[in-house]
């Protein structure tokens, strides 16, 4: 290392003095990891003969393990460039001091840089790209420029003058403290520390009755009374839920503090001594939310503030009936519209809407302005063209305390006549069928031109209820007719079916079962279950003359005998008495 | 007087056939010029005045079918189908629009011809049917009662009215089934009556499916092609 730097020394010694002498320090990045490494660049140029190298600062939180120089020549013009390759030793926020060099006398320094050291790389790689902020601080407060500053970082510059001999101390402060529920109000915290601060843990405020979004972190420096702090402001984003109380946290930061090591060799190599933990915090607020004006429309989702804006947008202005097109409702509005309920659609006749979850965040570059997005997917079911209107936001004016409306302008969808119908029915490849006929594609018929339609008899039949009635009454008479009539029938056929039996008769025995069935029939004696004598009483209560009830008596004795001893009896007996019968039977049917 | 009052009579009456003959000639012209959802506007106002025109069902189907609501197209159809399912029209359309959905008209297994045949009539004819065979039948039975004569003519008429009645139960089984079909382009079956319960299934327009039960606005249902059964909202069902 000695020897790089003579031979340094001795190439710088022959440069001529050509230029002023400019000195300027940056690092290639602001926040990195705790196993990361930062390249300190430190440039000069308008230099000539025998110079020193560039004094670093005490860097405590660093270990440097290399250091480089490059020299280029450009129209004669001699820069000279250091780099230092260093390791962070510790988490937190840490500041590179001014790098001083001194030439001809005079002794030139560069401005310090912040530093953000953090355990993952994840977190300093995200923190890089969120903060976005340049390696050197940006904003100066002086007392006298407090007036012109906006009212929260007004409000917080002046409440640090209380702290005037504190070396660390945390404020806070609102931007409004008589808000609407749903109305976006900020929170400033702001930690400021003269002597510069390692592995510091920063605590975000609880709060009740609120809704809060971290937003963006800002560095600035304070002359506090002839005292230089810097600062760490960190903005939250905050809404009421409800009317009534609402209270903000503490924020709080635990911090250590270090000093530089003593020896040289500790300075060089950026050796430190780190304190314990120490704790900071902001005062609580406590703030009170009004309640909401009455007569809300109907298109109020909880939006309060001022500078809405409504804008609608359809993803294509034409399309087939069934198909999907997406219309896009956008609003933007002061702070975060997480917090607003979902847009209602409004229906419209033939298009069915499938809306979709929305979508919040902040328009890019402007923290403090919020979006909604509002999705819906709208499928025509005819061709036709169809308006979409009557899309309305509602906010709540807080300085008027009046409800505004904002209508979107209506849209126009032109929805042609589906085509994919017919392809869905396109069965692909041609089928042939026949004579060189083929078929291309399979399409309903066409409509009816006439649709009248005639009755057929069946449905004139199925109408005429009043049949059944006359059917049924059919029905019952003849079943009516049918067991009335069978007795009279019966004995009306009495004497024709025995006339005919003892016509038959071969046997003795035929000529009584006639002569039974007669009595069956006509008066319904039961010859099998009766002895004559009972018969013959039978016949008598039903008004049978005694002289017809003697002859039946000495026929039917007969009978049984000739029956039951048949070898007494020849062929003209069996004669005989079938004449005898039927005569017998004439006379009872006579008799009537 | 009297004379005059005729006169105003039939002049209202030719005013309005001609009326409505030229209300059906525009829409029909409509849809030549593919103008389907004016069309679609001029038949849906026509079946007010006949509710029961299965032409005027199947005109409608054809206008939605052409719009690509493939499932507004298969309720029409059905309706149509259901008061006159001899017209080889409607039956072709049908087939046609549950073809695209991946349905059939004929369950699986069934024989086409068989199918026509049990459709061969509407449930109005086929009670019609009904009646007249239970008409012959009672006057062939008192008949008989009387004089016990044209006793296997009767028994024939029993035979085909108990055939006729089996014919008609099994239509009118079929047609009071509370029935459904998908009319959004695509609707998903969840297995509980809310948007809380996961979705099982999507299934797009089309599709038939047969109504089980009702909680509030959504529907239990059980899909004919799949058997799968599960919850469906309203809103994305026509019923038949």
């Amino acid at each position: 290392m000695k020897k790089i730097c003579l031979v340094v020394v001795c190439l710088l010694s022959t440069l001529p003095l050509v230029a002023q002498v400019h000195l300027s320090a940056q690092t290639d990045k602001t926040d990195l990891a705790l196993d990361d490494e930062l390249t300190l660049t430190v440039q000069v140029s308008g230099v000539s003969g025998n110079i020193v190298m560039p004094q670093l600062p005490s860097l405590p939180a660093f270990n440097v393990y290399s250091r480089e120089m490059a020299q280029s020549t450009v129209n004669g013009h001699t820069t000279l460039s250091f780099r230092y390759l260093m390791i962070p030793r510790f988490v937190g926020r840490t500041t590179i001091g001014p790098v001083t060099f001194s030439y001809g006398g005079k002794t030139y320094q560069t401005d310090p840089i912040d530093i953000r050291i953090y355990k993952s790389a994840t977190v300093a790689a995200s923190q890089s790209k969120s903060s976005n902020r340049p390696a050197t601080r940006q904003t100066t407060a002086a007392a006298a420029d407090i007036s012109q500053l906006p009212p929260l970082e007004k409000e917080l510059s002046t409440r640090a003058y209380a702290h005037e001999n504190e070396p660390y101390f945390m404020i806070s402060a609102i931007s409004n403290k008589k808000p609407y529920p749903g109305q976006p109000f900020t929170l400033g915290v702001r930690f400021y520390y003269a002597p510069a601060f390692y592995e510091a843990a920063y605590h975000n405020p609880q709060v009740s009755n609120l809704f809060m979004e971290e937003g963006p972190s800002v560095q600035g420096r304070q002359n506090i009374n002839g005292t230089m702090y810097n600062y760490e402001e960190k903005r939250y984003e905050l809404s009421g839920v409800s009317a009534g109380k609402a209270s903000i946290g503490a924020a709080m930061v635990d911090y250590r503090t270090a000093s530089a090591g003593n020896s040289l060799f500790d300075r060089f190599f950026g050796g430190a001594v780190v304190s314990k933990p120490v704790t900071v915090a902001s005062k609580p607020i406590t703030l009170n939310i009004l309640p909401l004006p009455a007569g809300k429309p109907a298109s109020f989702y909880g939006a309060v503030g001022t500078d809405y804006t409504l804008t609608t947008r359809l993803d294509k202005p034409r399309t087939e009936a069934g198909e999907a097109v997406t219309l896009t409702v956008t609003v933007q509005g002061p702070g975060s519209l997480k917090t607003t309920s979902d847009l209602k659609f409004p229906e419209i006749p033939g298009l069915t809407s499938y809306p979709a979850a929305p979508e919040t965040g902040f328009v890019s570059n402007n923290s403090s302005r919020g979006y909604k997005t509002f999705k819906t997917v709208l499928v025509p079911a005819s061709s036709g063209q169809y308006m979409i209107e009557g899309i309305n936001w509602s906010y709540l004016d807080p300085n008027t305390s009046t409800y505004k409306t904002l209508s979107a302008r209506p849209l126009t969808l032109e929805v042609f006549p589906a085509t994919h119908a017919a392809k869905q029915l396109d069965f692909g490849t041609s089928s042939p069928v026949g004579n060189g006929i083929q078929t291309i594609r399979q399409d309903i018929e066409y409509v009816k031109g006439t649709y009248d339609t005639d009755l057929s008899l069946l449905q004139r039949i199925a109408a005429w209820k009043w049949m059944h009635a006359l059917v049924f009454t059919w029905l019952a008479v003849c079943l009516f007719m049918a067991c009335i009539g069978k007795k009279t029938a019966a004995k009306k056929h009495a004497y024709q079916y025995a006339k005919t039996q003892l016509k038959q008769a071969r046997t003795y025995e035929h000529i009584s079962d006639a002569l039974a069935d007669y009595l069956r029939l006509k008066w319904n004696i039961s010859a099998a279950s009766l002895p004559l004598k009972g018969m013959i009483t039978a016949l008598a209560q039903h008004g049978v003359p005694p002289e017809t009830q003697q002859t039946f008596a000495t026929l039917w004795t007969e009978l049984e005998s000739a029956r039951f001893a048949p070898l007494s009896k020849d062929t003209n007996t069996l004669a005989q008495l079938s004449a005898r019968a039927e005569n017998l039977l004439k006379q009872w049917e006579n008799s009537k | 007087m009297k004379k005059r009052n005729w006169y105003g009579l039939l002049s209202i009456l030719f005013l309005t056939v001609s009326l409505g003959a030229q209300a059906g000639q525009t829409a029909e012209d409509l849809y030549r010029h593919g103008q389907y959802a004016q069309a679609l506007s001029a038949y849906e106002k026509q079946i007010k005045d006949y509710p029961n025109n299965p032409f005027l069902y199947y005109n409608i189907g054809n206008c939605y079918f052409k719009m690509g609501s493939t499932g507004l197209a298969v309720a029409n159809y059905y309706r149509a189908f259901q008061l006159n399912p001899r017209d080889t029209d409607i039956r072709h359309n049908l087939e046609l629009a549950l073809a695209a959905s991946g349905e059939s008209l004929v369950p699986a297994g069934m024989p086409v011809s068989l199918h026509k045949a049990v459709f061969g009539l509407s449930l109005t004819e086929l009670q019609g049917l009904l009646h007249l065979v239970l008409w012959a039948f009672c006057l062939l039975a008192g008949l008989w009662l009387l004089t016990r004569k044209a006793g296997k003519i009767t028994l024939v008429a029993g035979v085909l009215l108990l055939a006729v009645a089996g014919w008609f139960f099994v239509r009118y089984s079929w047609q009071s089934e509370p029935l459904a079909v998908v009319a959004t382009p695509q609707a998903e079956l969840r297995s509980g009556p809310g948007e809380n319960f996961p979705a099982s299934a999507t299934i797009t327009q089309g599709h038939l499916v047969q109504i089980v039960d009702q909680k509030g606005p959504w529907q239990q249902v059980v899909l004919r092609s799949e058997g799968i059964k599960g919850w469906m909202e309203n809103s994305s069902l026509e019923h038949i």
